[in-house]
């Protein structure tokens, strides 16, 4: 006989079967409207092509500058004491937590060219526009997606025990020889974890990019934008490149399992 | 030559050392909790004296009252681990030769040394098995031949025969002894076993609890 803990009453299996429907449904939705034989045309016709050009540029472009810049922030939020510490979690959060278009107003507020904090500058000084350009769509994305990387570090940096990194500097590593030769192979599984995941959430970048960078057709439409798109003029465009995105979507999950499903399941 | 005059502190413990080590084999003797394991980690410079000052072959590398401190990749040290602290991504080989790699051997190189060294200590044979697979013993003639490999100007040996078993220890010893006299640097050996001191030492420094 089970024990009381052991025993799932049948409400509680209902209800679990209910969350899974809510959750599979979508899915199953979006597959029924994809039109199979017109797949491969709908996805390579020109603005599909731009828009995914532009969305694989971007994301990578992104996911390597929240790398730049994630990987210190990481390491200083794993490794050092510091009284702001708490705060600068909070903010790293923070992308996380705020909807994505109030992200997109608040790069304005920074880059904007006309009222933005450093957008001015940029522009008079160094010529460089961030709004309505590449650079905006890489800047949102990066925005949102590096707390998913910066998480993923510092957990990984925590789990690394410092005694090996001991043992390297008395044979005489300096500071790049041991991240290079002790830290980096240790980091390996979190960094790999950690940049997917914040790639798969540039890619998806949907209100910050918008508000942000605009909508242009060629320059700053990425995928989801051209979904959003394509959804009035042409619906058949826009659930194969939807189809597409869940497929790259359950890709990096595949990637992950060992790291995030396999560890929850065991 | 090292020479320590001041205060080991690790945490709570802290202790006064006066130690003059020339280039000979010294063994640290003393129950648990005497400072054994923090006096090497203080040599290594993996933590800070509280006071006094520290000179390794004549060079200051710690001296709190001038602020003057040497990181410990620049101290030539060559050191066991209580725990070996072996890389567990690496081989047995790739740790042996880790020393050399670090400060710009080529890999191939590196390892066909370290080849040799592992021989000596009889763990060639595993040589190419990931190091958090070796036994105990395995892994602590490893974290010997890695200590000793990059011929350090200061030896540092925490309990390095502890996980080697009886039968074997014999021959451990005698490479170790053989390897030490051809190095001809200090070095300090902590131990528990009186009969590795003797054999090992040439003289005692007996730490009794503060």
């Amino acid at each position: 006989m089970s024990t009381v803990g052991a025993r799932t009453p049948r409400f509680v299996q209902v209800g679990a079967a209910l969350g899974v429907a809510f959750l599979a449904l979508p899915i199953v939705g979006l597959l029924r409207r994809v039109s199979w034989l017109t797949l491969w045309d709908q996805l390579t016709q020109s603005s599909s092509r731009e828009a995914l050009r532009i969305s694989l540029y971007a994301s990578l472009s992104a996911t390597l500058l929240a790398l730049i810049v994630g990987l210190p922030l990481a390491w200083c939020l794993a490794r050092m004491q510091f009284r702001l510490r708490r705060v600068v979690r909070a903010l790293v959060l923070l992308p996380m937590v705020i909807p994505p278009v109030v992200g997109g107003v608040a790069l304005l507020g920074v880059y904007g060219k006309t009222n933005g904090l450093l957008g001015g500058v940029l522009d008079s000084v160094f010529g460089i526009q961030l709004t309505y350009s590449i650079w905006g769509v890489i800047i949102a994305e990066a925005f949102v997606a590096m707390p998913f990387l910066v998480l993923a570090l510092e957990g990984g940096l925590r789990s690394i025990n410092t005694r090996y990194e001991e043992a390297a500097a008395v044979m005489g590593a300096s500071d790049l020889a041991r991240f290079r030769s002790v830290v980096l192979p240790m980091l390996r599984p979190s960094l790999v974890a950690g940049l997917m995941l914040a790639w798969a959430r540039a890619l998806g970048e949907f209100g910050a990019t918008i508000t942000f960078a605009g909508n242009i057709e060629g320059r700053t439409q990425t995928t989801p934008l051209a979904v959003y798109t394509m959804l009035e003029s042409n619906p058949e465009g826009a659930y194969a490149l939807s189809f597409l995105l869940v497929a790259v979507c359950v890709a990096v999950l595949i990637g992950l399992r060992d790291k995030w499903i396999g560890g929850f399941a065991r | 030559m090292i020479s320590l005059h001041g205060t080991v502190v690790a945490g709570e413990f802290s202790r006064r050392f006066d130690l003059e080590i020339g280039n000979e084999i010294v063994g640290v003797v003393g129950q648990n909790g005497t400072g054994k394991t923090s006096l090497l980690r203080t040599i290594a410079g993996l933590s800070a004296l509280g006071s006094g000052q520290l000179s390794l072959n004549g060079v200051m590398v710690d001296q709190p009252a001038k602020r003057l401190f040497v990181l410990p990749e620049l101290r030539s040290i060559g050191m066991v681990f209580q725990d070996h602290a072996l890389m567990p991504f690496l081989s047995a080989v790739g740790n042996a030769a880790l020393p050399l790699v670090v400060r710009g051997m080529k890999r191939g190189e590196a390892k066909t040394l370290a080849l040799e060294l592992l021989e000596q200590f009889g763990v060639a044979d595993v040589a190419y098995q990931l190091s958090s697979t070796l036994s105990g013993g395995q892994s602590q003639r490893v974290a010997i031949v890695r200590a000793l490999i990059g011929n350090p100007s200061v030896v540092l040996l925490d309990e390095p025969l502890s996980a080697i078993d009886e039968e074997s220890r014999n021959g451990v010893r005698s490479v170790i002894a053989s390897r030490l006299s051809m190095l001809g640097v200090p070095t300090l050996i902590v131990s528990h076993d009186q009969v590795d001191v003797v054999a090992l030492c040439s003289r005692v420094e007996q730490l009794n609890r503060v």
